[in-house]
């Protein structure tokens, strides 16, 4: 009860002392908005590239493997050369491990080409052409928005069949239905049996609906004979993966015939991988990035603890008498930390409601929201940079002697 | 004076001074980090000797999209064919070699191994001074040894070392994938300065790598040395440009399907591609230092208040509104600029240690020295000039009557 009525009386005395010394007072708040401003919107800016990037890779798919000559990511340029020199994944290596794999629910090939497409009289630059099977609709995360996907018996005859990309769909055909139509991909006719629903882009730069999808038969017909292909591999469950990638590991060095002591001449990537690689380049940058805008918040709060140490020695008077009349330590003490808690609070308060607008503004080239938990941090971060930096002058003024700070001028 | 006032309140001046000393601090440590970072680069990207440019079919530096990486992925590749071609036609130049990466693993001798991380290279005479090698024991590649495809090779000093510890490694044989090549000679080493594995690799004729390591759609690199710097440069690349649109059947209209580009040009292109993140980052680290600003107006306000009755009686014994102001300025720039100081040594300090990670030389920034220190006083004066305005403008008697 008595520390309530302490607080209660520590802040009207602190409002009222604020106010007094207004142009002060505003400056000091101003020091402490400048902080919370730019931690805030670093904060917000960090957490709308994590989100962005988590979205972007979601598309892979966690309980997808993707089996390829070269790793995705390769660290030094000697590992590249060598790895560059392994030899390609054959169409007969893919059927090899699919038809002895047990922990998988889907196995594909997938081939990859770009050439330009053509439908009547327009035609589009180079689309990416994805050579596979049926099964590819499982292993990534494409869903058919108009028609079909091609079926098992088109996959396997290489029946000029090709579903296509939303993108793919707007440019070529623009308002025409294009399931049913003929289109020329590299002066091949195929026919459009079905179109994927939209994707967006890869990491915002790689659009994934510039594309198109035809039978690997077909490929390698027309396009390119023997193919470096890549093998997705889904698991029959995310807690398999290891398993699985295990099993992969095995059946593919055998039948690649990798010497027992060497190395393996292809790499199994996941989606991990960008993840791990991800939290080491990002959370550099983001320490790096709350460091710098941190130090501003520091400058901040050592213009309060300045502030309120001059506030302390003009008061000498004031507290000599609160003191005299038989005020503890402990009530002083929150009398000033009372004042510097004051104008932090309102200087995170005034810090975000300036940093609002502008994430709005940086919402247009990065999706970010300024996200409940950095508002409830940027107002926890300044009520502590206020407690922190006015417990000094408030600890000074509070162990004064009550007779000298009654003498003092 | 302003000396004199900075020093009579201790406190309020050392925490004024921590102000401005992070907010320099956050300004100069970036900005050495970012130097040092750049330095990393710029010296691992410039590795061509004096007048010399290297032709390649892929840029050097690429940031955009899968959709223009096509431009360059349907361009011929560059090969011995084009080597041939320049070393018969280009009269202009000094020196014309060709490199070209073939493999990369273990290198074995007799007296020891490396790890597998040794790159091979294939490599012509006209490399050694294009590339700056010099020969310290025994001889570079000749003329013969491409002709002849000779099993033969020249080693880089760290990759001696570890190959020979005892002896001279001229006239021995190592073995590299398998295949046992005799060492012709030794580079001298450039030092640990430069990073990474600059001194560790091993050189072999280009054709005698063709024949191993040979694959249709390999592109090399063209080195070409001109015979000097200024119009002799600019006439060697003109005519070895020329040379090769006319090999190439590269239409007049139609632009180079090569790239072009030396040390300089990496470099600028480099720092092209950095200006925007350099700037962001600057203006990022000022805002500390705004912070600080605000934090010396206003004890400079206080300190006006403080001193009124001080104001007054010069006033009154005859100082001008301008000594006033002159006065209250200065204090700021005084606590400005040795803030300043202090925050630049303990920023240059910082930023060094990415230096030290980096095994680079540390560097020091005259120029964001003297830039930090000129936004400190500037900083001061901005800051500093409401208040010392307010102070001029006291009413002498007033002042005098207060408190």
């Amino acid at each position: 009860m008595r520390i309530a009525t302490e607080l209660r009386e520590g802040l009207v005395i602190s409002l009222s002392a604020l106010r007094a010394n207004k142009l002060r007072s505003a400056l000091t708040t101003l020091g402490i908005v400048v902080g919370i401003v730019t931690v805030t919107l670093m904060g917000t800016a960090i957490q709308g590239l994590n989100g962005a990037f988590k979205k972007s890779i979601s598309s892979l798919g966690s309980d997808v493997l993707y089996v390829q000559r070269m790793g995705w990511f390769i660290n030094t340029y000697e590992e590249w050369i060598r790895a560059q020199r392994r030899k390609e994944i054959t169409i007969d290596q893919v059927k090899a491990l699919s038809k002895q794999l047990t922990l998988a629910k889907a196995v594909a090939p997938v081939a990859q080409g770009r050439s330009p497409a053509r439908y009547k009289n327009r035609s589009s630059g180079a689309v990416f052409i994805i050579g596979t099977t049926e099964d590819f609709l499982q292993l990534s995360g494409v869903s058919v928005g108009e028609g079909r996907f091609f079926t098992e018996g088109e996959s396997d005859g290489g029946r000029p069949v090709v579903v296509i990309g939303s993108q793919v769909a707007t440019n070529l055909f623009q308002k025409e239905v294009p399931v049913g139509k003929t289109l020329k991909l590299g002066g091949v006719g195929l026919e459009v049996v079905g179109v994927l629903e939209s994707q967006g882009r890869f990491l915002g730069a790689f659009s994934m609906d510039n594309m198109v999808i035809i039978p690997y038969r077909k490929f390698t017909g027309n396009f390119r004979g023997r193919p470096d292909y890549e093998i997705r591999i889904k698991a029959v469950s995310v807690d398999k993966m290891p398993d699985l990638e295990e099993e992969v590991r095995g059946l593919l060095r055998k039948i690649r015939h990798v010497h027992a002591g060497l190395e393996d001449d292809f790499a199994i990537n996941k989606q991990e991988q960008f993840l791990e690689t991800f939290h080491k380049v990002g959370g550099t940058i983001a320490s790096v990035g709350l460091f710098i805008t941190g130090l501003s918040l520091f400058v901040g709060g050592i213009g309060i603890m300045n502030i309120m140490f001059v506030s302390v020695a003009e008061r000498t008077r004031e507290i000599g008498i609160r003191k005299a009349i038989g005020a503890k330590r402990r009530t002083i003490l929150i009398q000033f930390l009372t004042e510097a808690a004051a104008i932090c609070l309102l200087g995170g308060l005034i810090g975000i409601a300036i940093a609002w607008p502008i994430t709005m503004v940086i919402d247009r080239f990065l999706p970010s929201q300024l996200s409940i938990s950095i508002m409830s941090i940027a107002i926890g971060v300044s009520l502590v940079t206020g407690v922190i930096s006015g417990f000094f002058p408030a600890w000074r003024a509070a162990r004064m002697n009550p007779v000298d700070a009654l003498r003092s001028e | 004076m302003a000396l004199n006032a900075v020093t009579t309140h201790k406190l309020r001046s050392a925490l004024t001074l921590l102000g401005v000393m992070v907010g320099v601090f956050s300004i100069i440590v970036v900005m050495t980090a970012m130097r040092v970072l750049q330095s990393n680069i710029e010296s691992s990207l410039a590795d061509l000797g004096a007048n010399t440019f290297a032709i390649q079919k892929w840029p050097a530096v690429y940031f955009g999209g899968p959709d223009g990486f096509e431009k360059f992925w349907r361009r011929k590749p560059l090969t011995m064919y084009h080597y041939n071609l320049l070393r018969e036609k280009a009269t202009l130049a000094k020196n014309i070699g060709v490199e070209g990466d073939l493999w990369a693993g273990e290198v074995s001798s007799k007296y020891g191994r490396t790890p597998p991380n040794v790159p091979l290279m294939g490599a012509a005479p006209g490399n050694f001074p294009a590339k700056n090698w010099e020969i310290d024991q025994g001889r570079a590649l000749l003329q013969s040894d491409i002709d002849s495809l000779r099993d033969v090779c020249v080693i880089a000093a760290k990759l001696s070392e570890a190959l020979f510890p005892y002896g001279s490694p001229v006239g021995e044989k190592i073995k590299l994938d398998g295949i046992n090549y005799t060492v012709v000679g030794v580079l001298k080493g450039h030092g640990l300065s430069m990073g990474g594995n600059q001194d560790n690799f091993a050189v072999i004729p280009m054709t005698t790598g063709l024949t191993r390591y040979g694959r249709a759609w390999w592109s090399w690199t063209l080195l070409i040395q001109a015979n000097g710097s200024g119009d002799a440069y600019q006439d060697t690349v003109e005519q070895v440009r020329g040379i090769l649109r006319a090999a190439r059947k590269v239409p007049a209209w139609k632009d180079d399907d090569f790239e072009v580009f030396s040390n300089d040009s990496l470099i600028s292109q480099f720092q092209q591609f950095t200006f925007s993140v350099r700037i962001g980052v600057l203006v990022v680290s000022s805002i500390a230092l705004l912070a600080a600003g605000i934090g010396i107006m206003n004890i400079m306000l206080v300190s006006v208040t403080e001193r009124t009755r001080e104001i007054g009686i010069r006033r009154a014994i005859g100082a001008k509104k301008r000594n006033i102001m002159t006065q209250f300025i200065m204090e700021a720039i005084v606590l400005c600029e040795v803030g300043g100081l202090a925050g630049v040594a303990l920023g240059v300090a910082g930023g060094n240690v990415a230096a030290y990670f980096f095994k680079v030389p540390p560097i020091i920034p005259f120029d964001w020295i003297a830039i930090g220190l000129g936004i400190c006083s500037l900083v001061g004066i901005i800051f500093g000039t409401y208040p010392a305005v307010k102070a001029a403008n006291l009413d002498p008697i007033e002042s005098l009557r207060y408190e």
